[in-house]
């Protein structure tokens, strides 16, 4: 009886990211089919089953909608809050889709204050500026307001990057992704474009890719053979035939 | 090739060994080996440390010296420099190859070299470049 991937994953203990990580397969694209938005394509459901240790027939190619949470009305009654005013009895009748009256933002904390107060440091304003430019004192701020504030002031942080005393640069940051060549094998891939391997010890494999992880390559072979490569033992690759 | 690199390459090259076991053979800190292992910066200063680990893997302590030099790090500058400025780079591979072109991009493990003598982009891994041309800036 074939079961929905995400029920299969759940089995198996994995999360969507290690999944996606085995199949090659993006967790965009995964959480589609465990949505059951999308039919699994029939490479996807052969990369899902290798992935999952199961075969293909196992995967119910479009999985069962996952159940949608329980609308307001549906949900069983709850107790009055003590907080809710009492001008507003619980079995006022109500219009579909009515607004509630919104609620009091409590006051806003000192951590949010703070942050304020930083922010407007680095455009040289103090707390006196700060206040006559929202209009109250900084302790009448709700959490609501500081939130909004707090926003405004990281927007023009990262506008105007105000010069800092010492000009330090973290350099060469691309070091801390490893996306370019992530997004290299995905074009490789939807292209299924034949790629040709040297490894450390003078091997050369050639092939399609059919999925990819930061620590492997698993490549189809032209005889259909699939062999995973590990990166550490790759030296270099590039398309085969030296097209460009 | 960093010194990470190195010691993770002859690792696995003496049969993948547990960095613990190793470690306990030749005497070291418990996660002295992961941190060499793992570093982007510059490691290994201590030469009496090298020497011991170089015993283990049978290896002159020059060649682990050498790797020393070529830190991840550097590599990291050499591959920025050379992309910023349109430059040529030159890598020695592992391999024994040598491959030269222009950078089109590099990250974490690996960047995209568009080949001097034209043809399509190479993908190298950067723990499989030995060697590279050093500058005083690196």
């Amino acid at each position: 009886m074939p079961e929905d991937v995400r029920t299969l994953r759940q089995k198996k203990r994995l999360s969507i990211n290690q999944l996606a990580s085995r199949s090659g397969i993006s967790i965009a694209t995964l959480i589609e089919y465990e949505k059951g938005k999308l039919e699994i394509s029939p490479s996807d459901l052969r990369r899902l089953a290798k992935a999952l240790y199961v075969d293909e027939w196992d995967i119910n190619p479009r999985s069962t909608p996952p159940p949608a949470p329980p609308r307001r009305e549906e949900q069983p009654a709850r107790p009055p809050r003590t907080s809710r005013p009492k001008e507003q009895p619980k079995e006022q009748p109500k219009e579909p889709k009515q607004k509630k009256a919104p609620r009091q933002s409590p006051p806003a904390r000192d951590s949010q204050i703070a942050h304020l107060l930083t922010l407007a440091a680095r455009f040289d304003i103090d707390q006196a500026a700060l206040e006559a430019e929202i209009g109250k004192p900084l302790s009448e701020l709700t959490q609501k307001e500081a939130r909004h504030w707090n926003g405004l002031f990281m927007r023009r942080v990262a506008e105007e990057k105000p010069p800092r005393a010492t000009d330090r640069r973290r350099a060469y940051l691309p070091e801390g992704v490893d996306g370019f060549e992530l997004a290299y094998l995905q074009e490789q891939q939807e292209a299924a474009v034949p790629l040709h391997f040297t490894l450390f010890d003078g091997q050369t494999f050639q092939g399609t890719v059919v999925g990819f992880s930061p620590y492997q390559i698993t490549i189809r072979e032209p005889g259909g053979d699939e062999v995973t490569l590990n990166k550490l033992a790759i030296a270099y690759y590039r398309k085969a035939g030296g097209a460009r | 090739m960093s010194l990470g690199d190195e010691l993770r390459y002859l690792r696995a090259f003496h049969g993948g060994g547990n960095l613990q076991e190793i470690e306990d053979e030749i005497g070291l800190e418990p996660g002295t080996l992961r941190y060499m292992e793992q570093r982007y910066r510059r490691i290994g200063e201590d030469d009496e440390l090298l020497a011991r680990i170089a015993v283990h893997y049978g290896v002159p302590v020059e060649r682990l010296q050498f790797h020393r030099e070529r830190y991840r790090k550097a590599l990291s500058a050499y591959l920025h420099h050379a992309q910023e400025s349109g430059a040529m780079v030159r890598c020695e591979l592992r391999t024994g190859e040598t491959l030269t072109g222009k950078v089109r991009w590099w990250d974490l493990g690996a960047f995209g070299l568009d080949p001097d003598e034209g043809g399509s982009l190479t993908v190298v891994q950067r723990h499989s470049v030995l060697d590279w041309p050093m500058t005083n800036d690196q």
